[in-house]
């Protein structure tokens, strides 16, 4: 995948950069309006990661003008603005999602990954590993063509894992993603185990280890 | 402390001294006019009585018949001559048949070797007839006066404190949250005009400043989203790196934690200062029902024991449907944080209330505070302690009343809500 990211915080743009390399995308990087206008008029990419405030212009600014070049770029908006009527004016726009800063890099890389799978940008709406498959349409999960019975937050759970595959996962990360604000509220994160061994104990009786403790308690979704 | 004195209205003060001066001025003049008055009445007797003795002695003098005219003028011959007096008498007078009042003027005088005793009387009551009709026109016409003059006096005071009690009004109305200045009456009393230009002058002041601390608070959560992004982003960009030992990853998890509970603070914040900022504009009819279903599904996964919902009928509110759910989550979660584990939630949605109520130990320590920013009872639960700060706001934006009572070893709170 081609991937341009506009950002104007170069620490973020090279943080985002490298995580999303990792998985064998090309990455571009844009700091300023001006070289993001240019860089997409010049190229065609698969995915836009735009930034909002920029200093220049805005990051609206460039999304209207890619719509009107009727670009089929993918668009994700990340923004320091939590405004509703900000996402909504994105989305308006033609953005395909809006991620909210700060944000962990691997849930970027899932929302990513689920706006490539939608159609209209050539993705599939089937995720494999290895005897795992996921039907992302319709919400379900096989295991060597055998359905799996997974609770909605089982299925998310294995989602996430499969889009950041190889990557560790600190509960605190799987806990936002599965929670989002609401992952505070509890203190321990006795809540995450449970789904994490009940997901674990499902593919382990199906035959697949994916699921390696990593550091004592994070995870990695991963062959052996 | 010094006891608050008891508050009269402007203008009833003005007219109840005007009254009060009137009443003493009135008393006190017809007082003076009376003995003023009486004093020259008696003068006016005394000469009358006294010139018609000097006629009545130079008649005798001319040796004329003595006139006698009783009781107003009697006349007698005397051994001895006494000394002049003059005092009022009661003599019964046979023309009028009844005891009347005289003033008497008794001389002594010798004449032609002769002595005489000359009586002159004047009636009284015909002055002191005179005296009443003087006292009483004058209180007439001055009560006419005064009534006349506290008319004039209260519209003329009433014209020209109007613009004072107009603008009164208006303070009285002013809002720190109203995005209009306030409009203030002008006048043309230079003294009304200045305070008019101080009081524009404060009030833009403290709306300036209440807007720049909204706005900073606003500003503040806005610019700390992106180097929060950046820890976050360069923290799971570490996790991700070269091997770590598990102490390592155990303080990097520990870091997400703490950003995340930053990312909440901050959130939290910039929902109250938007609330306060009046930027939830988006007002549509939100079924509770509904909406606390949702949110109970929702978060049931993370609540070990039951969450118990009961509602007889629908519920709708017009409210900004973002704070509605924001509403119900933050009464659900403030229930699931301090609940005691394994024990339910229940959930009552009526016409005029919603009420939450969990099992708690002990009743919450300062009731009153509950509601405010920051308040915590204990370091125990990892909280922004802005949750319930938040139901208030919203709770007042829209007229709710939230209410926290302890009974039956449970906390209930109560969002009283309107009448729709």
């Amino acid at each position: 995948m081609k991937i341009l990211i506009v950002e104007d915080e170069k620490a973020l743009l090279q943080s985002i950069a490298s995580y999303l390399e990792k998985d064998g995308n090309v990455c571009e990087t844009a700091s300023t309006y001006e070289d993001a206008l240019y860089k997409i008029d010049l190229y065609e990419y698969d995915l836009l990661v735009l930034d909002i405030n920029l200093i220049n212009g805005s990051g609206l600014d460039i999304l209207h003008l890619l719509k009107k070049n009727k670009k089929e770029t993918a668009t994700i908006i990340i923004s320091a603005n939590n405004s509703l009527d900000d996402k909504l004016k994105g989305l308006d726009l033609g953005a395909d999602d809006y991620l909210t800063k700060p944000f962990h890099l691997a849930e970027l890389n899932s929302r990513i990954k689920a706006v490539l799978r939608r159609g209209k940008f050539g993705g599939t709406e089937r995720l494999e590993f290895n005897e795992i498959l996921i039907d992302t349409r319709s919400r379900t999960s096989y295991i060597k063509d055998k359905a799996m019975s997974l609770t909605r937050k089982e299925y998310d759970l294995l989602l996430f894992f499969i889009t950041n595959k190889g990557r560790v996962l600190s509960k605190e990360i799987i806990a936002e993603h599965l929670w989002g604000d609401h992952s505070d509220m509890v203190d321990n994160y006795d809540f995450i185990y449970v789904h994490i061994n009940n997901l674990r104990k499902k593919l382990t009786d199906a035959g697949a280890k994916y699921i390696k403790t990593a550091y004592g308690s994070g995870y990695k979704f991963m062959e052996d | 402390m010094a006891e608050p004195t008891k508050k009269i209205k402007l203008l009833r003060k003005t007219s109840k001294t005007f009254l009060w001066i009137s009443l003493i001025l009135m008393v006190f003049s017809t007082i003076g006019l009376y003995f003023y008055v009486r004093n020259l009445l008696q003068n006016e007797v005394e000469e009358e009585l006294r010139s018609t003795e000097a006629r009545i002695e130079s008649s005798i003098s001319g040796n004329n018949p003595i006139y006698q005219l009783a009781p107003m003028v009697e006349v007698e011959t005397v051994s001895n001559l006494g000394a002049e007096h003059l005092k009022d008498t009661l003599i019964f007078d046979p023309s009028q048949n009844e005891i009347e009042e005289f003033r008497e003027l008794i001389t002594f005088s010798k004449i032609n070797d002769q002595n005489y005793r000359i009586t002159v009387r004047a009636l009284i009551v015909e002055s002191e007839d005179i005296l009443i009709a003087v006292v009483i026109s004058y209180l007439i016409v001055i009560l006419f006066v005064f009534i006349f003059l506290f008319y004039l006096n209260k519209s003329r005071t009433e014209k020209l404190w109007n613009p004072f009690f107009k603008n009164l009004e208006q303070m009285k109305l002013f809002s720190l949250t109203s995005e209009t200045p306030i409009s203030l009456m002008d006048s043309d009393i230079l003294e009304f005009s200045e305070l008019n230009t101080e009081i524009t002058m404060l009030t833009d002041k403290v709306r300036a400043d209440y807007k720049n601390l909204k706005q900073f608070t606003e500003d503040v959560s806005h610019e700390l989203q992106t180097p929060l992004a950046i820890i976050q982003a360069k923290v799971d960009t570490i996790i991700n790196g070269e091997a770590l030992n598990d102490l390592q990853f155990e303080q990097l998890s520990s870091i997400q934690y703490d950003i995340q509970r930053l990312k909440q603070l901050n959130k939290k914040l910039g929902l109250i200062s938007k609330i306060e900022n009046d930027q939830f504009t988006n007002i549509s009819p939100c079924n509770l029902n509904h909406i606390l279903k949702d949110r109970i599904e929702n978060l049931s996964e993370l609540y070990p024991s039951e969450i118990l919902f009961e509602s007889n009928e629908d519920v709708v509110l017009l409210m900004d449907a973002h704070l509605a759910e924001v509403l119900c989550d933050n009464l659900l979660s403030n229930a699931i944080k301090y609940s005691l584990p394994n024990t339910p939630i229940v959930i009552i949605l009526e016409k005029d209330s919603l009420s939450v109520r969990n099992k708690g130990i002990r009743a919450i320590l300062k009731p009153d505070q509950l509601f405010q920013r920051f308040y915590k009872e204990s370091d125990e639960v990892k909280s922004t302690g802005l949750g319930l700060a938040i139901v208030k706001k919203i709770c007042d934006l829209y007229g709710f009343q939230p209410s926290y009572r302890y009974s039956n070893n449970e906390h209930h709170f109560t969002i009283s809500l309107p009448k729709q």
